[in-house]
């Protein structure tokens, strides 16, 4: 889809203002009880690849200062330019030069380490990814346990569909970036209609260990 | 470089960046009439009139080096005919304005008359009903301001001097 061609694109927020502020409430209220899910309620008309959720979220986070890394399966969609069109937000080739990014599912996360971490100074010059995963089950059974600010004690969370390197490399990979504090990336974890906020903050332990 | 928008594509097919500027200096007055029912029916927005600024930049004589003019009032607003779904095979096209000014009302008949415009069926008779009588009405209004201004036009003459004085200076340069 080239970027001058707006006959498949969908409308943004039916009223800018109203729904990009419930969607910002939904993101700050799942980085502050990271582990829990949360709804996604929005009246956008998202793109035909990746997840209405994280669509709805990044058309509520993004502006023309914020560059955006897309994953392949993305980047070649209408989601590229649905987002340019309604936020004005620069697309760039390399994970580690984007503050925001969007892995779709199925397609292959980069390593968290290749992302931006900001600096010491300045941890919040760190990106903020988007990873769709096929469902989020809260209190699941079989799943990971949760610690850390925001979290009483512990909590569960079950997550199905991870990229494909699966669980345990995800989980190694985000040990390592909640050792980096204060830099490190933040996440959220994409269902269809509900998020869930990782903060760099949070620690993940497999159930059972 | 310099497009010149207000003449007539002669003989050359109607070209969008052509009418999408004709449009934009479309007085409301005239596109009112031309479009209309479709004026009356509640526009499917892919983006609402919006009203911002926008930095002009110019150069001297049109040559010389690009220098920032000032900022311009500019709505713009993108919307879609018919209001299909976004995923609907049967999309219908999208009108897209950028008018100087504040006029939400003005940026939305453009973008909608932009939309009208690409339906290869409704061109001709659009054309005829609002890019003939806009073209016309901008170049009356050009006609107009440049008579107005050569009302106070100054010709400057260079008195001649005596001949032979002259024919003097003239050698030693």
């Amino acid at each position: 889809m080239s970027a001058h061609d707006l006959s498949k694109l969908g409308a943004g927020f039916s009223d800018a203002a109203l729904g990009s502020q419930s969607v910002f409430r939904a993101a700050l209220q799942s980085l502050s009880h990271p582990g829990r899910v949360i709804a996604l309620p929005h009246d956008a008309q998202a793109p035909s690849r990746g997840h209405a959720a994280s669509a709805a979220l990044l058309l509520a986070l993004l502006d023309p200062d914020c560059t955006l890394w897309l994953s392949p399966s993305l980047a070649d969609s209408d989601a590229a330019a649905w987002l340019r069109f309604h936020t004005g937000c620069v697309l760039v080739d390399a994970p580690n030069q984007a503050q925001f990014a969007w892995v779709a599912q199925g397609d292959e996360c980069p390593p968290l380490e290749r992302f931006a971490h900001g600096s010491d100074a300045y941890p919040d010059q760190s990106a903020t990814c988007v990873l769709d995963v096929a469902a989020l089950i809260e209190g699941g059974a079989a799943g990971w346990t949760l610690r850390g600010p925001g979290i009483k004690d512990c909590t569960r969370i079950e997550v199905a569909g991870l990229p494909r390197a699966g669980a345990p490399a995800f989980i190694a990979q985000w040990a390592a970036n909640h050792a980096g504090f204060p830099r490190g990336i933040d996440l959220f974890l994409a269902a269809p209609q509900q998020i869930v906020g990782l903060p760099r903050t949070t620690r993940i332990e497999e159930l059972g260990t | 470089m310099f497009h010149a928008f207000d003449t007539e594509p002669a003989g050359r097919p109607l070209d969008r960046a052509q009418w999408m500027a004709t449009l934009a200096r479309a007085p409301l007055d005239l596109l009112e009439p031309a479009l209309g029912a479709h004026a009356q029916c509640t526009p499917h927005w892919l983006r609402p009139p919006e009203t911002g600024l926008v930095m002009v930049q110019g150069r001297a004589g049109g040559t010389g080096q690009r220098f920032n003019v000032g900022e311009v009032t500019v709505t713009r607003c993108a919307l879609r005919l018919g209001g299909t779904d976004a995923r609907g095979d049967t999309a219908s096209a999208v009108g897209v304005a950028y008018v100087l000014g504040r006029s939400h009302r003005h940026a939305q008949l453009a973008a909608l008359a932009d939309a009208l415009l690409q339906d290869p069926e409704r061109q001709e008779l659009l054309n005829t009903q609002l890019l003939v009588p806009v073209r016309h009405h901008l170049a009356l209004q050009r006609a107009r301001r440049h008579a107005r201004a050569q009302s106070s036009k100054v010709e400057f003459f260079t008195v001649a001097r005596e001949a032979g004085v002259a024919d003097e200076e003239e050698g030693n340069e």
